[in-house]
């Protein structure tokens, strides 16, 4: 059965062209041009993954509202905030929200398709037996691969999608720098410096969240950042 | 006028402040002491004026009671101007006090108008003059002689062959008879006047006449013989005559106002009579002095003025001296010397001869007192002849006393008044510039670079203009601040408007690749035509990735968290990695050993220094070095970074750490980078270095072969919180124009 992927998208013409995009790639699109249409469709049925626009016909928050709806009926749907705003407290508060990625729509579709399909596995792994040999160990970092997920000392750490692919990039090689345009195109984000160092920020601060003497992101001036153990 | 106002606009007092303006304003007070002056003078010149009309008035009734009464006038038939006048008449002086009769001519004023002079055979040679005082006549001879020669005998006084200098006095008496006296000596010093009497047998016999008192002295240029007579053996007429011999018992030669051939006397004495004084001193009064002249000016008898009740003392101290500085210029003739004085006198009495009655001010005696005269003329009873001037004179000192008092007191209370003026006035020039100049510096801050604007300017609770013009300044300001607030927000809200567009192109072509690849692939035109597109929608997005740079930068930084750190130590990393980020340029790194602990954000000065960095190597050359100096006190570190490479441009100095300013020409730079360059870096650079508590600058290296940026940062505090700038931009980024 074809995953079904709910567009909310004020914008007629970019909704009917990630529509054609995400259906080239097999999905199932439908398309919502506000938070009231797309609430009484999801009350009905619920997509498998929602890419929604902040500001939404008259609502400029409207996303945000809809975001923590959608969050009320599933705690799992996976939630993608595509917008054009690109600022840090909106990042901030859509991420706090429950979203798992925010992406701004300087994302050409390629990188979004392999957003969407990397959220996608991740539910999948989710739902199925964990394989050990997709888990590195890292000290008291565990980090599956397959699932997306990231615990320490044996707490999950709630990471959206490019934060995750920031760790994974980071523990790949631990001790090795990894520097900004390295991370970047692990998260697959073309980034400013500038948002990269507040994705290390909110990565350090939401493993501060289970363990406050957590100390493994070391910045290296002038080049980047490493993982130590 | 129109001329006066363009002076008002460009004459030299627009030059001066406000302060100074408004204060020359208030000096214009001090015309009210000059007004106060003004006032005082009119005041004088009336006062004097009415002085000088009842001491008129009294003149006039005393000459008026001497009308017709010549007996009361002068002395007995001595009735002057009858005969004409004749230059042998005398008239003496009125003194004021005894003279002393010593044969001396110092006390006598040779220069007085009734000297009688006459010529001898050596020419002018007797000055005769004559005085009263009380009963007494005196007169005094004053004789050029080369040689006086002495009586050889007192004894033999009538002996031709012994006759030396002799001086003959003639008189009539007052039965009409005629005394001839002479004056004859065997020396120096005191003489009497014998008469020659005709004894028995017609012996002829000089008797003494022993009322007359005489001295004859040596002078100078001859001799002096002091006469005095009692006033009641003379008559109308008066003479005397002096027979000079070159030797004793030689040709005599004779001069002097007697008839040579008879020894008559025809000169008359015009004296006044015996009862004028008793009669004046019942008009006497204090302080006024009463004094009967002849027709001639010739006085008669003057009465000195008794004392005034209460001495006359010119107020002392500095503010009255100041004031009489002002006053006494030119309201009273300063005829000072004893001379200008009698001549003023003189000149009232010839007014008064003439008919009229007169009235003149001239100075005392005595430093800055003033006399006031009067004059009348006495007429004979039918009215038609003028036979003498009575004169009062009294010192004015009383009013001038008035004038003083009254002045001082309007002085001060102007000269408090002025100062209270001018205080006020400067307070209140000093409160209005200061209120101006803070409202116009407030005006002036108003609007900061950024564009930001307050509007709390000072003074808008003023209900007056002040506060008009301070609430219109806020309204304008209010307006601009609109005007800027909607073209700072115009970037913003323009990048996020045209993104959306934007993202329909990018989807649009990729959709339209994807589906070409499906179907096949794209001919070889279209190809190049949707690559051409995509490569500019991308410059496009990159344009408005950096259009919003500034925001996100300015979040970025005011989100960061403090901590302590070795900033020596991070500046000694961060150039080791440019070493290997830029192989085509050198780096010196001039880092102090140990370490230079700090409380700030690592990452944000490691941001400061790529853009320092990549500034430099923007501006350099290949092989260029580039020169990385920290230098650190107790309070500050300072960070700079020196490449070589073009100087700064002038104007560039204020500018260059702002938002969109790029000075950078076409071609100016080795290896330009081909992407949108809005400046961003050097306003991260201030942004961050503000953060911190410091500041950036930029200046050219001494010898212009290269630039320096240098960033103060304050060790331990910074600004927490955003700094002004990071909140004025927060809602969108900016839109100055790039140069």
């Amino acid at each position: 059965m074809k995953k079904t992927i709910a567009i909310v998208e004020d914008e007629r013409a970019i909704r009917d062209n990630y529509a054609a995009a995400f259906s080239r790639e097999g999905y199932a699109v439908r398309g919502y041009p506000n938070r009231r249409e797309a609430m009484s469709a999801f009350a009905a049925r619920l997509p498998d993954l929602a890419v929604i626009d902040i500001s939404l016909e008259d609502e400029p928050e409207g996303g945000f509202e809809l975001c923590r709806e959608l969050r009320g009926l599933s705690a799992e749907l996976p939630i993608i905030f595509l917008t054009a705003r690109d600022s840090e407290l909106d990042a901030v508060s859509g991420l706090r929200l429950g979203a798992d990625d925010f992406l701004t729509k300087d994302l050409s579709l390629a990188h979004l398709i392999a957003r969407v399909n990397a959220l996608f596995r991740r539910v999948d792994a989710l739902r199925r037996p964990t394989e050990e040999k997709q888990v590195i160990h890292r000290g008291a970092l565990s980090l599956d691969g397959e699932r997306m997920s990231v615990t320490w000392n044996g707490q999950v750490v709630l990471l959206s999608l490019t934060e995750f692919w920031i760790v994974y990039a980071l523990t790949k090689h631990p001790g090795h720098v990894k520097n900004r345009q390295q991370l970047m195109d692990a998260a697959n984000v073309v980034l400013d410096d500038n948002t990269i160092t507040s994705h290390i920020k909110r990565i350090r601060r939401k493993f501060q969240v289970v363990d406050p003497g957590f100390d493994a992101v070391h910045t290296v001036y002038g080049m980047g950042y490493r993982w130590v153990e | 006028m129109n001329r006066f106002l363009e002076l008002l606009k460009t004459g030299p007092i627009s030059g001066f402040r406000l302060r100074t303006k408004l204060l020359l304003l208030a000096m214009t007070t001090l015309a009210l002491p000059w007004a106060g002056c003004q006032y005082a003078r009119e005041m004088e010149t009336v006062l004097r004026q009415s002085e000088q009309q009842s001491l008129l008035a009294v003149t006039t009734t005393i000459a008026g009671s001497l009308r017709g009464r010549n007996e009361l006038l002068f002395r007995a038939d001595s009735l002057p101007g009858s005969e004409g006048s004749n230059p042998r008449d005398i008239t003496p002086v009125v003194l004021s006090g005894v003279p002393l009769i010593d044969g001396r001519s110092d006390e006598w004023d040779t220069s007085a108008r009734n000297l009688v002079r006459v010529a001898g055979a050596g020419g002018d040679s007797l000055r005769l003059l004559a005085a009263t005082h009380e009963r007494w006549l005196y007169l005094a001879l004053l004789v050029r002689d080369d040689r006086w020669i002495f009586d050889a005998s007192e004894l033999n006084a009538l002996n031709p062959e012994t006759l030396g200098d002799r001086v003959w006095l003639a008189f009539d008496d007052k039965r009409g008879g005629q005394q001839r006296l002479f004056f004859g000596s065997t020396g120096p010093g005191a003489v009497h006047a014998r008469r020659i009497e005709t004894q028995e047998y017609g012996r002829e016999e000089a008797v003494e006449e022993p009322r007359i008192q005489s001295v004859w002295q040596r002078s100078r240029d001859g001799w002096v013989l002091e006469i005095g007579i009692p006033m009641s053996m003379v008559g109308q007429h008066l003479g005397v005559l002096i027979d000079d011999r070159d030797r004793r018992g030689a040709r005599r030669s004779s001069y002097g106002t007697l008839e040579t051939s008879d020894l008559r006397a025809t000169g008359r004495l015009i004296a006044a009579s015996p009862d004028l004084n008793d009669h004046l001193r019942q008009f006497s009064q204090p302080g006024v002095e009463l004094m009967v002249a002849a027709p001639s000016g010739a006085v008669l008898t003057r009465l000195d003025a008794p004392a005034l009740p209460g001495d006359y003392t010119r107020m002392r101290g500095f503010l009255p001296r100041m004031y009489r500085v002002f006053l006494d210029g030119g309201a009273i003739p300063r005829s000072v010397s004893q001379s200008d004085r009698e001549r003023a006198g003189q000149e009232l009495i010839e007014r008064a001869a003439r008919g009229a009655p007169a009235t003149a001010l001239f100075t005392g005696r005595y430093e800055n007192s003033v006399i006031v005269a009067a004059a009348a003329p006495i007429f004979t009873a039918d009215g038609k002849r003028v036979v003498g001037v009575i004169q009062l004179a009294q010192t004015a000192d009383r009013w001038l006393t008035l004038r003083d008092q009254a002045l001082t007191r309007l002085l001060n209370l102007t000269l408090f008044v002025t100062l209270f003026a001018v205080g006020a006035a400067f307070w209140f020039a000093g409160r209005m510039t200061l209120r101006i100049s803070r409202l116009g510096a407030a005006s002036e801050t108003a609007l900061s670079r950024e564009g930001s604007l307050s509007r709390v300017l000072p003074e808008s609770e003023a209900r007056d203009e002040l506060g008009d013009l301070s609430r219109s300044f806020s309204s304008l300001l209010g307006r601009l601040d609109e005007y800027t607030g909607y073209l700072r927000t115009l970037a913003g809200k323009l990048a996020h408007e045209i993104r959306t567009p934007l993202t329909i192109v990018r989807s649009s072509l990729e959709n339209l690749e994807s589906e070409a690849q499906a179907s096949g692939g794209m001919g070889e035109n279209a190809r190049i035509y949707v690559a051409r597109a995509r490569e500019g929608s991308e410059r496009l997005g990159a344009i408005l990735t950096a259009m919003g740079a500034a925001t996100r930068v300015e979040e970025a930084i005011a989100h960061s968290e403090r901590q302590r750190f070795d900033l020596a130590a991070l500046v000694r990393a961060t150039v080791e990695a440019y070493g290997t980020a830029f192989p085509q340029r050198r780096f010196n790194s001039e880092v102090p050993a140990g370490a230079i602990e700090m409380n700030g954000a690592p990452e944000l000065i490691v941001q400061m220094l790529d853009k320092l960095v990549d500034n430099a190597v923007d501006f350099s050359a290949d092989g260029a070095t580039i020169t990385i100096a920290l230098q650190a006190n107790e309070d500050e570190a300072e960070i700079s970074v020196a490449n070589p490479g073009p100087p700064l441009p002038a104007e560039a100095d204020k500018r260059l750490f702002e938002s969109l300013w790029q000075s950078r020409a076409e071609g100016d730079v080795p290896g330009e980078r081909q992407r949108p360059h809005f400046g961003l870096g050097l306003y991260i650079v201030r942004l961050i270095a503000e953060f911190h508590g410091g500041s950036a600058r930029a200046v050219n290296l001494p010898d212009d072969s290269g630039a320096l940026f240098s960033v103060r940062l304050a060790r331990w505090r910074g600004v927490f919180g955003m700094s002004d700038t990071m909140r004025s931009n927060r809602d969108g980024s900016h839109i100055q124009p790039t140069q």
